[in-house]
């Protein structure tokens, strides 16, 4: 740490997690022992997964109060929707920290479904569930001592900009600790910031700009497969072998780490900036790779494709144009 | 950013749109909407004073962008581009709202009508705020062809080109110059002598100084676009370039192969054989069987491989008529002998070529008709002591009966149909086959000759069967557009093409296998694809597979067509 940075106040930096698996705040912890670099530049203000900090504290901040936000986990629910309000009001800097707080992430595939149908299955009819009393979650509910509460569920899951302003996204599911630690630093040192809305910690291209395996312009797929079904050379492009690779329409900045370990890119840091759906985008890609032209055979190569909405929009359904399945209003 | 300023005008047609749409209500509507500084509407806006108000408006209000809600695009798009030029305004900063074919023409419902006007409208305004000025580029025009077949197609177009003063590459793949033609004894139907008219034409190109003919070159990709393409070619000897403004592909056909059709027996009875073997029998002069004798019985069977679901599903149209002159010829040089004409339906078409039939039919051939969906006839060997060689069993469909003929001899009329190599000539060219692989033309009626690829044309039996007249007037069409693009000097060239960006392009090269006239590339210095934008159609296609968003489809950008439904939808929804 250089003396100038030392001598400069503290920042005061909040990590907060919504609809979230936990894995983005280990990739902070991930810093190892540079966690003391950071904790030697910033007071660790808010963070649930390691601070005892109440929310209460946190509302009792002055606005502007904290000078960076990762918020992490997409918005599901009237608690991590109030929680996006207060960091936004509280913090200089929001940043939307991997996948989830980006596009939506893996919480957002619930938008196939509504919450009708969630709360069927998970309280009704998944196998080890016994509910007889067919009880249900419900925001608040009288007991004996009071009035207990529960955030509300709701029909949408939202990517963070859904919500709030965000000035900045840090994709990835996780994003790369170095990603992090980089971007942290800038923001530390004073370095000049990128323009409000940009995406950080991650580059314009994408996948197969990075990746090293050879690529040629004949990518004819007669059979889609999937990773165990063929031996891999480790050299040949995955989608020119049959198997669906979101490389090409995903950033890089992650370095390639999935591809490196044999495994196709599933697009975790989302789309470049010239893609407003790297679902659509990637689908209309593959359409093109199909080698027949004859529509049942056509039909027959695209059924081979598992799980497609859950392949093309495994990380961005919330945050792309598609953003749910319809849900018939009455009229 | 400039600030955007949109004029709107909005068109009664006469009656056409007014009649079934609330113009004046649209007019005030539209009034209403973020950035439309102008909306009138007005009774002809194609007619001069329409096109006036629209010129002096821009220039009053300080116009930037213009929808004009009218007719079809395809009708007054380049009318009223003209009129935004005359102002003084890039062309392309304008969009066209379809109110007539695709809502006062087709809706009964006033109300609902009015409303659909206002939400197509919507949506071009929502389009136009993201136009971009784009700008017109023409390329000189090489003035050599290369023409690709030494058939009579290839031949005919060499000679009408040269002779006009303008250099042809004319390649063969074969070792000589003719094609099928050269393979033909008499043409029908006025059984002239095919050699008398072809070796003339073939001496003509040998001779002539602005001829280069390469015999069964090896040739290297083309690459460039209309009026300057690029070749390699070697012919024992040194690598030549070729330089070149027009492309004439004139590839011909091949005869079909009758093996695979069972009842026939090809390759296992010797005494049946095919159209093309018959023509050398007769330009040896002597029709004999397989034992050296004359043959007494011979049958010709038609539709061999054409009009067959099986086989090819369409007519080669030159057979019926090759049948009769065979009729013909072997009625003169076997006088005593029994001709049969087995024929599904008789199509002699053509200058000349119905009195043809009439006149065969009183030369003592008996014709006996076949149903193709009933069944072939079916030719077996005949047993030892039978006083034929083969029994040709039918059902005869206009007696009904079932029938047997004696041959000696079986002439199978075989189909025409495309080279093998067409999808590599197609690919070398930037063409497209339909699904019997013969070359597509631009319009199967109104462009015949030209391809979807400017400056490539295709001519004679390699876009469809044909007749050597029709062969030779393509072939003599399509040179004329040739020597009218020549003429021209310099070519305008389409400038809604697509563009890579270079900053975003990851190279992985899904876009140049879809690429229907070859236009990109894949520069491996800097791993990314390119676009050649002067041949590039503007088709789109690379640009709506591109995983990356890196290539922008000019005028038809990701951001113009999602504001366009976004208009389109939102409107809707206010004004329900």
């Amino acid at each position: 740490m250089s003396k100038e940075t030392k001598n400069k106040p503290k920042l005061k930096l909040a990590i907060y997690w919504g609809a979230a698996c936990g894995g983005c705040c280990i990739s902070v912890l991930d810093v190892h022992e540079k966690l003391f670099d950071v904790v030697a530049v910033a007071d660790l203000v808010f963070w649930p997964i390691a601070l005892d900090v109440k929310y209460a504290d946190v509302e009792a901040m002055e606005n502007g109060f904290i000078d960076v936000t990762l918020y992490n986990g997409a918005v599901r629910n009237s608690e991590n929707e109030h929680m996006a309000k207060l960091l936004r009001q509280k913090s200089k800097i929001l940043i939307a920290y991997g996948s989830c707080a980006h596009l939506g992430g893996i919480p957002g595939l619930a938008n196939f479904h509504n919450k009708e149908e969630i709360f069927e299955r998970v309280y009704h009819t998944s196998e080890s569930t016994v509910n007889k009393e067919r009880v249900e979650p419900v925001t608040s509910y009288k007991v004996a001592e009071g009035t207990l509460s529960l955030p509300e569920f709701f029909n949408d899951v939202r990517a963070l900009d859904q919500v709030v302003d965000v000035d900045y996204y840090l994709p990835g599911c996780p994003p790369q600790t170095e990603r992090f630690v980089e971007v942290f630093m800038a923001i530390v040192t004073n370095a000049s910031l990128p323009p409000n809305g940009s995406v950080v910690g991650a580059t314009e291209k994408a996948q197969c700009d990075e990746c090293q395996r050879k690529k040629t312009d004949n990518k004819r797929i007669k059979q889609f497969k999937r990773l165990v079904e063929v031996i891999d050379d480790g050299e040949t492009c995955f989608l020119e072998q049959g198997i669906i690779c979101m490389g090409p329409a995903t950033r890089s900045g992650c370095g390639y780490r999935c591809i490196e370990g044999n495994s196709p890119c599933q697009g975790c840091y989302g789309p470049p900036s010239t893609s407003p759906d790297p679902g659509a985008k990637m689908m209309s890609a593959i359409a093109t790779m199909i080698d027949s032209n004859d529509p049942d055979e056509i039909i027959k190569i695209v059924e081979q494709i598992e799980d497609p909405a859950g392949t093309f929009y495994r990380f961005s359904l919330p945050g792309s144009i598609l953003r749910r399945k319809l849900i018939e209003t009455q009229t | 950013m400039e600030e955007k300023r949109i004029g709107v005008y909005i068109c009664w047609c006469g009656s056409n749109i007014a009649k079934m749409i609330d113009v004046g209500r649209i007019a005030k509507e539209t009034q209403k909407f973020s950035n439309v500084v102008m909306a009138r509407d007005y009774k002809y806006m194609c007619s001069d004073p329409g096109q006036e108000t629209l010129i002096s408006d821009i220039k009053k209000y300080k116009l930037n962008r213009i929808v004009v809600a009218a007719c079809s695009p395809r009708l007054h798009e380049p009318t009223f581009r003209k009129a935004l030029e005359q102002a003084g305004m890039n062309p392309y900063l304008f969009q066209m709202a379809n109110i007539r074919e695709q809502d006062s023409w087709v809706h009964i419902d006033r109300e609902y009508a009015t409303l659909k006007a206002l939400s197509l409208i919507k949506a071009a305004v929502s389009r136009v705020y993201h136009h971009k000025p784009l700008e017109k580029r023409s390329v000189e025009v090489n003035p050599a062809t290369l023409i690709i077949g030494g058939g009579i197609s290839g031949i005919s177009a060499a000679l009408e080109i040269a002779n006009a003063g303008k250099q042809v590459y004319l390649v063969e793949k074969s070792d000589a110059l003719g094609g099928i033609t050269a393979r033909l004894d008499l043409s029908f139907p006025f059984l002239e002598s095919v050699r008398q008219m072809l070796k003339p034409k073939i001496q003509q190109v040998q001779a002539h100084k602005l001829i280069d003919v390469f015999l069964n070159p090896t040739f290297e990709d083309i690459t460039g676009y209309v009026g300057n393409f690029k070749s390699k070619i070697r012919q024992n000897g040194p690598e030549k370039e070729l330089l070149f403004g027009n492309i004439i592909v004139a590839t011909g056909l091949q005869a079909f192969n009758p093996e695979v059709i069972p009842e026939y027996g090809y390759g296992k009875l010797p005494d049946v054989i095919t159209s093309l073997e018959m023509e050398e029998m007769l330009m040896r002069g002597n029709v004999i069987t397989s034992n050296g004798k004359e043959p007494e019985n011979i049958a010709i069977i038609h539709c061999v491989g054409s009009r067959n679901s099986k086989y090819h599903p369409y007519c080669s149209r030159t057979c019926c008529s090759t049948a009769l002159k065979y009729a013909n010829q072997l009625r003169s040089m076997l006088p005593d002998s029994n001709i049969y004409e087995l024929y599904a339906d008789m199509r002699t078409f053509g200058k000349g070529c119905e009195e043809f039939y009439s006149d065969s039919s009183r030369r003592k051939i008996l014709f006996l008709m076949f149903d193709q969906e009933e069944g072939l006839p079916n030719i077996s060997k005949a047993p030892q002591n039978d006083s034929s060689e083969m029994i040709i069993n039918m059902h005869e469909k206009l007696s009904g009966e079932e029938i047997e003929i004696p041959a000696d001899m079986v002439i199978l009329m075989t189909a025409m149909e495309a080279q093998n190599d067409a999808k590599d000539i197609a690919r070398l060219t930037g063409i497209s086959l339909c699904s019997n692989d013969f070359y597509i033309e631009k319009h199967p009626k109104l462009d015949p000759v030209a391809t979807t690829t400017d400056g490539v044309y295709i001519v004679g039996t390699c876009q469809s069967p044909k007749d050597i007249v029709e062969s030779i007037a393509q072939a003599k069409a399509a040179a004329a557009r040739v020597l009218a693009s020549i003429a021209v000097v310099n070519m305008e060239v389409e400038v809604t093409t697509a563009h890579v960006n270079e900053d975003v392009c990851c190279g992985c090269q899904t876009c140049i296998m879809v690429c229907p006239y070859t236009a990109i590339h894949f520069d491996e210095e800097k791993k990314v694809s390119v676009v050649n934008e002067a041949l590039c159609k503007g088709c789109g296609t690379c640009g709506s597979t591109c995983p990356t968003g890196a290539i922008e489809s000019r005028h038809f950008t990701d951001i113009q067509i999602l504001s366009q439904i976004e208009g389109l939808l939102k409107s809707e929804k206010e004004s329900i």
